[in-house]
């Protein structure tokens, strides 16, 4: 814990919640990213399935996206929201250390309960969505509490401005509430058994779904994360903001465009055609506040961009952005009709989606992890600067590898599945494609391992840093912030 | 909400999550459920003695500095 005068009374802040979130982050990378590169290579041999249902790729696929996207992502934004508001807001968490005690391991608890549920086969087949009405309830129980404790520290605040990360953490709690809430609505079969029906039935199902599966993208995935980039790089880069005031514009631009865009995962479907295009319309739109955050976030670099060459810690957040520059934009693309026509069912799809959530998702992170780790357990820097620095490497290399193979296999499928002879009979059997994409499953395979080792790199730096000596700063009475603050 | 407040709270909380997780294992029509329910017992058995440890843990460090302040240590 972290002392710090503001003016009157001195201020301790719960870092204790914050260390095991980002130790669990840590540790659910590696289980997302170890699980991933099984799937790939399932996809590139199949043999790999080994004929048990729980080995099998619909079971395990799941286990990949949640722990990526909640056990990782989520423990992230938990640890890295908590530690931001009482450092913008100037007082401890709100709730005691119980309460956020409780919101760790009740989140800890749900994510190995719902992959456990994975494998056993219990899925309401929704994308991203997947555990059942039970853990969905106790889910929604955790995120009223971290609403409230989020929300609490908030009011209690002695710091008169809301710092925009905030806004952003603030956002993505209250609609990521909002879309579990809708998106979950399903009648169980009885109390004391797993399996439910979902309220909405055929396309209005399918919206509902994508309604969430979007905005799971808009505001778990990107305003969440931007909170993080509005703190850390500058922060990390010791610069204000660029702009203040297009950090606002982006805020208000971005939430009231995303929560439109659902429409455009369901393309040449049952779906009306006006929706389609408000979601597609929507979606181009979305290039606007997307390229202004980014910009805001590159251009807080003016006048420190000589850091990149002895941070590399930064350097993760940087290339943060840049990725997410180049995954908005390619979003947008994607969602206008007649490309989607040819991309949609194709591996283009996931090359993009793996764009956002290594290049961007799994970046901001690492920066914020390599910034964070020192300052937790005040120590003068990390152990080894030059493993941050190979670490950078081997997952920049491993996204190039991932993203251009997927992209030269998606254009291919889709190439592939419309072409016509001149009898005007499909030139190509499905299994063709298959076959003419296997080189690329296997490139991306090893893109994947390569983001997996540049992982297992940052976990030895950080057990290093963690075992190693405090900061002397540390030692001194009342310096407690000395190591980042 | 100061930390006694919070740690009685979130330790009596426990005890109706455990006695639910008792219920639906001792219920469950499926392994999902049977799973879930003897997780919940286990979670909220460790998590409430956690929490009586942690309040012992912090008086035991407040007189420990106490004692320190007064001249003893």
């Amino acid at each position: 814990m972290a002392n710090v005068t503001t003016g009157s009374a001195p201020v301790t802040y719960n870092e204790e919640v914050v260390r095991k979130f980002i130790i669990a982050a840590i540790f659910w990378a590696v289980v997302a990213f170890a699980v991933g590169c099984y799937l790939a290579a399932e996809l590139t041999w199949p043999e790999l399935n080994l004929g048990y249902s729980f080995t099998n790729f619909g079971r395990l696929r799941p286990v990949h996206t949640s722990g990526a996207i909640f056990a990782f992502g989520g423990s992230m934004l938990f640890g890295t929201s908590m530690y931001v508001v009482q450092r913008t807001c100037q007082v401890r968490l709100w709730g005691g250390s119980a309460l956020a005690n409780f919101i760790f391991w009740a989140f800890q608890f749900f994510i190995v309960m719902a992959a456990l549920s994975y494998v056993l086969g219990f899925t309401e087949g929704r994308e991203y969505a997947e555990p059942e009405w039970h853990l969905d309830l106790w889910l929604t129980m955790i995120w009223v509490l971290y609403a409230i404790v989020y929300i609490g520290t908030i009011i209690m605040r002695k710091e008169p401005h809301i710092y925009v990360a905030n806004w952003f953490y603030l956002a993505f709690i209250l609609t990521v509430a909002v879309l579990h809430l809708g998106n979950n609505m399903a009648v169980p079969v009885s109390f004391f058994g797993a399996k439910s029906y979902s309220l909405f039935s055929g396309t209005q199902d399918a919206m509902v779904q994508w309604w969430y599966g979007h905005n799971a993208v808009g505001f778990f995935l990107t305003a969440g994360f931007l909170g993080m980039m509005y703190y850390f790089i500058p922060k990390a880069a010791n610069r204000p903001v660029y702009s203040y005031r297009l950090s606002i514009f982006h805020f208000w631009s971005l939430i009231f465009l995303y929560i439109w865009a659902g429409p455009h995962h369901l393309h040449y479907t049952a779906l009306p055609d006006w929706t389609q295009i408000l979601g597609m319309t929507f979606s181009v739109m979305l290039w606007m506040p997307s390229w202004g955050g980014m910009i805001n976030g590159l251009m807080t670099l003016s006048g420190a961009w000589d850091k990149l060459r002895t941070d590399p810690g930064l350097r993760f957040s940087v290339t943060a952005v840049g990725f997410y520059g180049m995954s908005t934009f390619e979003g947008p693309v994607m969602a206008i009709r007649d490309v989607n026509a040819l991309s949609h069912y194709t591996n283009w799809t996931i090359g993009h989606v793996h764009s956002g959530a290594l290049g961007w998702v799994a970046f901001i992170s690492f920066g914020a992890i390599y910034y964070l780790i020192p300052v937790l357990w005040k120590r003068d820097a990390m152990y080894s600067v030059k493993l941050i620095s190979w670490h950078y490497w081997t997952a920049t290399l491993g996204i190039v590898f991932y993203i251009t193979s997927m992209w030269v296999a998606g254009i291919m499928e889709g190439l592939m599945w419309r072409a016509y002879d001149a009898q005007g009979f499909l030139q190509y059997s499905f299994v063709e494609s298959v076959v003419a994409v296997h080189p690329f499953l296997m490139i991306r395979l090893f893109g994947g391992l390569f983001f997996l080792l540049g992982a297992l790199i940052m976990v030895y730096n950080a057990y290093k840093t963690i075992r190693g000596p405090r900061s002397a700063a540390s030692m001194l009475p009342n310096a407690a912030l000395a190591a980042g603050e | 909400m100061d930390n006694q407040t919070a740690n009685s709270i979130v330790g009596f909380m426990m005890v109706p999550l455990g006695l639910l997780g008792l219920l639906l294992a001792a219920r469950a029509v499926d392994v999902e459920i049977e799973i879930f329910g003897y997780g919940l017992v286990i979670f909220a058995f460790l998590f409430g003695f956690s929490t009586i440890k942690r309040v012992y843990d912090y008086r035991d460090a407040a007189r420990a500095i106490a004692h320190k302040e007064a001249g003893h240590g």
